[in-house]
């Protein structure tokens, strides 16, 4: 008998807890907490107990599959990659290379995620490269990068502990993200004030210092109220303001109008728990702002974000420890496949594609012409597809059958393909549709990193072989790369891909395998003798000043009707993760949380005659699906709430694929939908 | 390896003939549980962090056959070997313990007043800590404070199943925790019944060892719950957990003969 | 301010409590109509964790009923309740849940009267008591 620990990184959110993945010849046995790690300190969540659950599973994807005669059939693996390299070719022959779009994967290594953008730039020649960010905090990307220069968390988790208020919005810690959330309740537990804002009662808000519940969708409306009442009551920070950001003026008159009695109106925040908010907040000697999907889903998502770097730069709450705001990214390595330029306008390091000294330096070290132009988003492409423009797409672990706003939209998009390819682990609602399925590792079966959500470099270390053929997806990208005819995809281990990448992303700059390894380093780490960087702007933003954009609230894309009376809002629950490839297969965890519901508000439930566990349907303009009602006092009246990770009554079936005009991310959050007994 | 990795070794290996050795070691700046066979280097062994190993046994003993195994024992794991040797879950005369003296820190961490090991192999004895100073205030507190207390800390759970995944005397294949049943709610926190059926169920087993309270995410004192139990058992029925003679009396009938069912029973 | 009518559950164990209970009914002993009664096999198949399911779930008061201790049809089945209930009780003290609200008693088949007592006696602690604080604690 053979026993190892192997120590790795968790793959469900984006904490980055560490564990000992238990080995005995080969079989995962069990999770150990890794007591010594900085950030999860020998503690997990019920899904991080889990994490070796689903790996072992019968329905991993064992090898290669092609499409022939409309079935999918086991095939080798020259064949299944040779099939998506000639297809490639024909079609960029035919159409051009930006008819082709490779979706990176937020549950990848940043070496992945760094060669999968690699293959799209340098291999077949577009910026056609994007990954679900793009449906999370792709308005956090654009908004802080405008605000503050950065698109990251400003501060790290050990810090919410130390804070004397933390501001929570849109964001349901202790269920999305229990070891963050379990640092806010110790911060509360030593004095602070926890203050959320959230249209439904969380396991957070109901133990919190003050719950707020506002109306989806006028979240700029609360957030401009509540600086307006900060500046009135002279609670700002000018001295901050004045040395560290422009703007203050503009700001100040766009939130003139936003009084507490017009805030109220808008979002139906009584202006008592609204000036009291403001003041706890303002008031704090360290105030965090912690958000999540329930900001940057949104159409104007990128403006929330603003506001929110707004609220936080007027009361000098930025580059100090226990400040700062704060994205809370939902994916193992979302922060990484973006740090590692798995967007269609960013190179690796967040080096815009279209400024031409950063191409240039990309075209010398990957000895290729790279195309100037900005590419399409994940959520754009789906679109183009339909019109012809996109015929190819090469998924890496993505499911966007389950993922993407309304998916019947997304399936005619995918049938319009003429070639899809899609590396997963499970069969999903997606590799169904594809031509070409490639089998892949999963975290525990390959060496790597992920950045966790607040930039802190987390090795990954591989426990145990893939089953059957599969093959990690580094190795997968570097055959295509090479069959495709390219150079520099010759790499014998991820440590060298994260070695050219640190050459080429000035923020991992100091980066190695042999570093994170050691260390908790957190971007920018600009060099190998450097520590890295915890706190972001200390002494000021490197942009000089930080940017107060005045925004101003504007109403959902879609409004309620008669016929759809119901705001929908979307999300997820403790137990299940996304659309549940891996949480499904984990028996604990689909235990807990079996099916799907809808959560209706114990008036709307009587009105419409709805018990708790009854059978709903529930519409909007796009759809229809039938499932459990859940009866509760915890949801606004008007409003309902659908976890979006199952596949038998999929949210996603429902939801609007409105765009945020700047980051192109959907309103998964506001849809106007309709209610009935089934 | 560093010498008291080759210590433990020797110890193990050598004097006390064990086929594997489960203990704690360093490697690359993070400590973990390792288990080596003789001639395999564990990295640098370390007892300052406190993994419970006997919890980690318990999950890998299925795949453990007959080997002789060498665990790192605190006064703690020792008895929780006992407990479940008791009830049949460990082979006591496959069991290799290595005596370790806790440290004064992790004393006063744990609160332990039994800390010091039947044989002190590593580590020097030190003074027991004699009380919770928690749960004393919870026993002079009005019965409406103290479930004021409890509930303010029950409401923080988020259901990780920690306290029972790294407890090292829970050993049951389907925990009734996790059956709606008993528990029905669902999403979090789970219902007051949750904390009450561990703590009974651990009643007779509990070896304060602490764990539950190191692994809660959300820091719910379940130390100081375990100890009040503790001492109810003790005060009841003159029964402390770890003591290799005395059948727990959830297993007995009033005049102490065995109740027919095993003693497997959680 | 309307009358506080706790709600009680009764486990009575088949062979004694229960035909005792069935007594009280057949002689028509008045009593105050609160009680749920459940009907087990033995008082020992009340496993602790109904007690603690029920009293989490507002449940105002839980009797268990059994055989006297040398009449348990299982021989010693009503042993284990008298270990098992004490315990329970203690814990819910421990977290701060008047144990009061939990009782444990012996009622023979013959003892329709005391059944009837128990009853009488148990609603009025309960009544003394008042609501079991945990229907207002929404977790």
């Amino acid at each position: 008998m053979h026993v190892d620990h192997v120590l790795t990184t968790c793959p469900y959110c984006g904490t980055g807890c560490r564990f000992y993945l238990q080995v005995v010849d080969g079989r995962l046995v069990g999770v150990v907490p890794c007591k010594t790690d900085e950030i999860s300190q020998g503690k997990l969540c019920i899904k991080g107990y889990n994490a070796h659950a689903f790996v072992q599973h019968p329905d991993r994807l064992t090898h290669p599959m092609v499409r022939e005669d409309g079935q999918l059939r086991k095939a080798t693996w020259d064949e299944a990659l040779d099939k998506v390299v000639s297809e490639i070719k024909r079609i960029t022959a035919e159409h051009g290379p930006d008819s082709v779009i490779v979706l990176a994967s937020a549950k990848c290594t940043n070496e992945e995620n760094y060669l999968f953008q690699k293959l799209a730039r340098a291999a077949i020649g577009t910026n056609n490269v994007d990954h679900c960010a793009r449906l999370c905090h792709a308005s956090t990307v654009a908004g802080l990068l405008m605000s503050f220069g950065s698109g990251a968390m400003t501060n790290t988790i050990p810090e919410f502990e130390d804070a004397d208020c933390v501001l929570v919005t849109g964001s349901n810690t202790l269920e999305a993200h229990p070891l963050i959330g379990a640092r806010i309740l110790r911060a509360q537990d030593k004095g602070a004030k926890i203050v959320v804002v959230d249209p439904r009662d969380t396991p957070l808000s109901r133990i919190a210092y003050s719950s707020i519940r506002q109306k989806p969708g006028t979240d700029i409306a609360w957030i401009n109220g509540m600086i307006k009442i900060i500046i009135d009551e002279g609670l700002h920070d000018e001295g901050f303001i004045k040395d560290h950001t422009s703007g203050f003026e503009d700001l100040k008159r766009i939130v003139q109008p936003y009084t507490p009695e017009r805030v109220e109106e808008i979002t139906s925040i009584p202006k008592e728990r609204l000036i009291d908010a403001a003041r706890t907040y303002a008031s704090a000697e360290r105030a965090m702002i912690a958000y999540a999907m329930g900001v940057t889903q949104h159409t104007n998502g990128t403006n929330i974000v603003r506001a929110l770097a707004n609220l936080a730069m007027v009361t000098g709450n930025v580059g100090r420890e226990s400040t700062g705001v704060n994205p809370l990214r939902g994916q193992c390595n979302v922060q990484g496949a973006c740090d590692a330029g798995g967007l269609p306008d960013l190179f690796p390091g967040y080096q815009k594609v279209e400024d031409a000294d950063a191409r240039k330096k990309f075209e010398a070290a990957w000895g290729k012409p790279l195309p100037p132009n900005k590419g399409t988003t994940l959520t754009c492409a789906f679109k183009d597809a339909l019109i012809g423009k996109v015929k190819a797409m090469i998924i890496f672990g993505e499911n966007p059958m389950l993922s993407d706003p309304d998916i019947a939209h997304v399936e005619e998009a995918i049938k319009e393909l003429e070639f899809l390819a899609v590396t997963e682990i499970f069969p999903t609602a997606t590799t169904k549709l594809a031509h070409v399925v490639l089998a892949g590792a999963c975290y525990a079966e390959k060496d790597g990193t992920f950045t966790s959500t607040d930039r802190a470099i987390r090795p990954v270390h591989k426990a145990i072989d893939p089953p059957g053929e599969a093959r990690p997806d580094w190795q997968i990208a570097c055959e295509l790369g090479r069959r495709l005819g390219a150079s520099g995809f010759d790499f014998s281990s991820p440590s060298e891909i994260m070695d050219e990448m640190a050459r080429l992303a000035p923020p991992y700059g100091g980066i190695s395998h042999a570093r994170a390894d050691r260390e908790v380093l957190r971007w920018p780490c600009p060099s190998k003798d450097h520590k890295g960087t915890p706190v972001l702007h200390v002494g000021g933003f490197k942009i000089g000043k930080g940017v107060l954009v005045p925004v101003d609230h504007a109403p959902p894309a879609e409004q309620t009707s008669e016929e759809y009376p119901f705001i929908l809002t979307t999300g997820r629950n403790l137990f299940q993760f996304h659309t549940g490839t891996m949480t499904r297969r984990s028996p604990k965890l689909e235990r807990e949380a079996p099916e799907p519901y809808v959560e209706v508000n114990t008036t709307d439930a009587k009105r419409l005659g709805i018990s708790d566990g009854g059978r709903v349907r529930v519409s909007s303009r796009r759809g229809e699906i039938s499932l459990k009602a859940r009866v509760t006092g915890w949801i606004m009246p008007g409003v309902i709430f659908i976890p979006f990770h199952y596949a038998e009554a999929a949210a996603n079936r429902l939801t609007n694929p409105a765009l945020d005009p700047v980051a192109k991310i959907p309103e998964f959050k506001v849809c106007a939908a309709q209610l009935e007994k089934a | 390896m560093n010498d008291l990795g080759r210590r433990l070794a020797r110890i193990a290996f050598d004097e006390r003939g064990a086929d594997i050795l489960l203990m704690m070691a360093e490697n690359q700046g993070n400590v973990g549980p390792v288990i080596i066979s003789k001639g395999q280097d564990p990295g640098d062994a370390r007892i300052d962090v406190p993994y419970q190993l006997v919890a980690i046994l318990t999950n890998l003993l299925p795949f453990i056959g007959k080997a002789k195994v060498a665990i790192l024992c605190r006064r703690c794991d020792e008895k929780a070997l006992i407990e479940l040797a008791k009830r049949g879950i460990v082979d006591d005369a496959s069991m290799v313990r290595i005596g370790l003296a806790c440290s004064k820190e992790q004393i006063q961490a744990c609160r332990c007043s039994d800390c010091v090991p039947s044989k002190v192999d590593i580590g020097e004895a030190a003074e027991p800590c004699p009380e919770d100073a928690l749960a004393i205030e919870l026993g002079s507190m009005t019965i409406e404070q103290r479930a004021a207390f409890w509930m303010r800390q029950f409401r923080k759970c988020n259901k990780c199943f920690g306290c029972t995944l790294n407890c090292p005397v829970c050993f049951c294949d389907d925990c009734v925790l996790e059956e709606r049943t008993y528990t029905p709610k669902e999403g979090i926190p789970p219902e007051l019944a949750f904390h009450l059926i561990r703590s009974f169920h651990l009643a007779d087993k509990c070896v304060e060892c602490g764990e539950c309270e190191r692994s809660c995410p959300v820091d719910i004192p379940l130390l100081t719950l375990r100890k009040m139990v503790n001492r109810d058992m003790k005060n009841m029925f003159d029964y402390g957990s770890g003591d290799a003679e005395k059948k727990s009396p959830l297993l007995t009938t009033l005049d102490d003969q065995p109740l027919e069912d095993d003693g497997h029973a959680c | 301010m309307t009358e506080f009518k706790p709600t009680i559950l009764a486990f009575c164990c088949n062979w004694c409590s229960y035909a005792g209970a069935d007594l009280a009914g057949v002689n028509r002993l008045q009593m105050p109509p609160n009680v749920h009664v459940i009907r087990v096999m033995c008082s020992a198949s009340v496993k602790p964790e109904y007690v603690f399911k029920a009293i989490s779930q507002g449940v105002d008061g839980v009797l268990v009923l059994g055989c006297h201790i040398g009449d348990c049809h299982y021989l010693t089945g009503n042993h284990r309740t008298a270990k098992r209930i004490p315990v329970t009780k203690k814990i819910l003290h421990d977290v701060g849940i008047d144990d009061r609200r939990v009782r444990l008693d012996w009622v023979s088949a013959a003892e329709g009267e005391k059944f009837q007592q128990v009853i009488i006696e148990f609603v009025a602690e309960i009544k003394t008591l008042g609501p079991n604080p945990q229907r207002e604690v929404n977790m």
